[in-house]
């Protein structure tokens, strides 16, 4: 702030009290500042911005990685369209991204809820709940692969002593998918619960303590203070999950290798750009998924911004339960 | 933060300019770079080639491990003209390489010709680009058999000893009804997936996907592709395949005798052994149904940068020399490429794990067996295949669908990447 506003005084005099007299040349003038915020944008646009409008020149191209390019038009767009496999991954991501977030967000709430009370080793419960999101990816998958095995897993094992039928969680669609899905959930959902219990804690205190003074149980102070109030916060975390769900790649990848298992049924968007980028070496049509993915993440994008919007709506409503709630108490 | 991000930047900058300039990776004129991945080459040779590089006058080797997605990295700096190693090792994936042999010096120009009739004439070919340009040199080689459980077989009532057993399975189909005994009186497998004995029948074939010119075949009702499909069809239905597709469903049915048998090659055993140990003793090697195949093994190259391809060569003749390749099998269980390696007298077989059996004597004969044949570059594209196969094992597929989906996609793909079907 110190080295902006400087830099916003001199300009505003120069046009309006002295508007003859020559211009100091602003990069002569505030080099410092200049030199200090550079690092920042020569990075990106070395690491952020050249690779971004490449990946668009790929996207028109066919290219294995060393040879010659070969430009071949809108053709990388015209086979994604009509290709399954695409459509497959897309359909998978959003399986997974649906079965995982939803639960994931409610027991993340619930935690949360459960770990604002007046509970004892408060502190170790939030550690707890937090570690999955802090424990390797790869140990991760082993574990999964282990308690998930079709033949030799605990889940299979503890289901086969209940006299229940095996479940083939690794090698039928449904099946990979909810693993995955598993996965997610157990590494976020204490993630969004820590992010949870900071908006909690945002809330008065005094809403509660009159809520229970008018007679509202654990639920009711869940339902109608807690969930409206946290509006913001569960948007946020659902905004975050919708780009994590859509560009999940590290928990197929590292349980199922790059081909997405059997039928392909754990094959997510980034998965195969990556399947065809690095394991084909199609980097023009690996491109191309990856702009289909940023179109798809626009579309959602407008979503949420419409929700965001819709926000007045849920403020009224809030608004409307204090009335209500005020009523009852008067 | 900013003065971290300025480093960075310094940092960023300062390779920048460097990549401008340097082509190779060491600017030393006497130091070879070689890229090679963890456990593909003896340490100890390449220890005494840092020293000097035998026959050189003063030449020393670097050899730089790359972890990770080797090929990658080897294809970025070759790409970028930059930072690109004298000499590389490459995996059996060696066609990936075709399209753009240029990169890489014909080894014949250096006389590579003269050393050609001390190798298995099969693993020389798959060095040979489709134009006749020798650029990738033998390493190891992967010669395949049938490893099985001897106490499972006992405990089933078949056959149990090798020759039995290679008797028992001369052909698929006695294949199949061996296993089919098998599953019968003790409900093991023969195979981990149906996929397994798809590839291993393909690796076992002179003809694969494509010819040398490029056309495929695989659409030919007499094709290989299409009698390895009907094969492993045929043990899916005949249920003799494990349908265990993830490694911790397959190496549970190792120890446990549940899967009772696997075609896979010469380095599977170390594998084996690593993660069942407590079945050492318990395995043999059969002959695999018609004859033996070729599963991995790797090479080496030079790619045109290379400071020195004279000293750059006479280290790959030096290292691949029948002792050595002998001595880097005692050491890291490469299989010679190099035929004088098993008259040397030097090796040492590695038994105790197939009980009184030799392994080392078996997968020569094995390797003497591998037939010669063509693996071409679209086999990248091929690779819907496998996949549909599997869909056919785990999911329950129509096989007929299946196969014509496989088609329809790899003739797509193809279509896309500019190959005429």
């Amino acid at each position: 702030m110190t080295i902006t506003n400087p830099a916003v005084t001199p300009a505003t005099v120069t046009q309006s009290a002295t508007p003859g007299r020559n211009k100091p040349n602003p990069i002569k003038r505030f080099w410092p500042q200049y030199v200090s915020i550079a690092p920042f944008y020569i990075l990106f646009l070395v690491f952020g911005l050249f690779p971004l409008v490449f990946s668009i020149w790929l996207s028109f191209n066919d290219w294995d990685g060393m040879g010659s390019m070969n430009f071949v038009g809108l053709a990388q767009y015209r086979f994604l369209i009509t290709d399954p496999r695409f459509w497959n991954a897309v359909g998978n991501t959003f399986i997974i991204w649906f079965i995982s977030t939803i639960p994931m967000l409610f027991l993340a709430l619930v935690i949360a809820f459960l770990l604002h009370q007046n509970i004892r080793f408060k502190g170790f419960y939030r550690v707890a709940f937090f570690l999955p999101n802090v424990t390797s990816m790869v140990a991760m998958a082993i574990v999964f692969g282990s308690v998930f095995s079709d033949s030799f897993g605990v889940i299979n094992s503890a289901l086969q002593a209940l006299g229940a039928a095996q479940i083939p969680w690794l090698s039928s669609p449904w099946g990979i998918k909810i693993t995955i899905a598993c996965m997610v959930i157990w590494r976020w959902t204490g993630y969004n619960s820590i992010i949870y219990l900071a908006g909690l804690q945002a809330i008065s205190t005094e809403l509660y303590e009159s809520a229970r003074v008018d007679g509202a149980n654990g639920w009711n102070i869940f339902s109608r203070i807690t969930v409206p109030l946290l509006r913001p916060v569960i948007l946020f975390t659902v905004i975050t999950s919708t780009i994590g769900g859509l560009s999940l790649f590290t928990e197929p990848q590292v349980l199922l290798g790059d081909s997405g298992g059997p039928g392909e049924a754990g094959m997510t968007i980034v998965l195969y750009q990556y399947n065809q980028a690095f394991t084909q070496f199609d980097f023009g049509y690996g491109s191309a998924i990856a702009w289909a993915l940023f179109i798809i993440a626009v579309i959602f994008a407008i979503i949420n911004w419409r929700l965001v919007s819709e926000r007045e709506v849920g403020g009224q409503k809030v608004f409307k339960v204090r009335r209500q709630r005020k009523e009852v108490a008067e | 933060m900013a003065g971290a991000a300025g480093l960075g930047a310094l940092a960023a900058a300062g390779g920048l300019s460097a990549c401008g300039s340097q082509v190779s990776i060491s600017s030393d004129p006497k130091e070879l770079v070689l890229w090679y991945w963890d456990r593909s080459a003896d340490p100890k040779l390449l220890a005494q080639a840092a020293k000097e590089i035998p026959g050189t006058n003063g030449y020393r080797l670097r050899a730089d491990v790359i972890g990770g997605t080797f090929d990658t990295k080897l294809r970025t700096s070759l790409a970028g003209n930059a930072f690109i190693p004298d000499l590389t090792f490459i995996n059996s994936n060696v066609s990936l390489y075709f399209p753009n042999q240029d990169l890489f010096l014909d080894l014949n120009s250096l006389g590579a010709e003269k050393y050609r009739e001390l190798y298995f004439d099969w693993k020389w070919q798959l060095g040979v680009t489709p134009t006749n340009r020798f650029c990738f040199f033998p390493l190891d080689t992967g010669p395949t058999g049938f490893y099985y459980r001897k106490d499972v077989f006992d405990k089933a009532k078949l056959p149990s000893d090798p020759e039995s057993v290679s008797e028992a399975m001369k052909t698929w189909d006695g294949y199949i009804e061996l296993g089919q005994k098998l599953k019968q009186n003790v409900g093991s497998f023969m195979d981990i997936t149906a996929n397994q004995i798809f590839s291993q029948y393909i690796n076992a074939s002179p003809e694969r996907y494509f010819d040398k010119s490029g056309k495929p075949l695989y659409m030919n009702s007499t094709s290989t592709i299409r009698d390895a499909w009907d094969v492993a069809v045929k043990a899916i239905k005949a249920g003799i395949t494990g349908n265990q597709q993830n490694g911790t469903d397959q190496n549970a049915a190792w120890t446990t005798g549940k899967t009772a048998g696997h075609i896979e090659a010469v380095w599977w055993a170390q594998i084996l052994a690593d993660t069942a140990p407590d079945t050492k003793g318990k395995w043999r090697l059969a002959s695999q149904p018609v004859r033996a195949g070729n599963s991995g093994g790797s090479f080496v190259c030079v790619p045109h940068t290379s400071k020195n391809p004279e000293a750059a060569f006479k280290f790959i003749t030096w290292l691949n020399n029948p002792q050595n390749q002998a001595q880097a099998f005692n050491n890291m269980q490469l299989f010679p490429s190099a035929k004088d390696s098993f008259t040397s007298g030097t090796m040492k077989s590695n038994s105790g794990f197939f009980g009184d059996q030799d392994p080392l004597d078996f997968f020569l004969k094995a390797a003497e067996q591998v037939p010669t044949s063509f693996i071409s570059t679209y086999e990248t594209q091929a690779q819907y295949f496998g996949t549909e196969i599997t869909n056919v094992e785990s999911g329950g597929k129509n096989p007929d669908q299946a196969w014509n989906d496989a088609v329809n996609q790899t003739n797509r793909t193809l279509r896309k990447r500019g190959i005429d079907v």
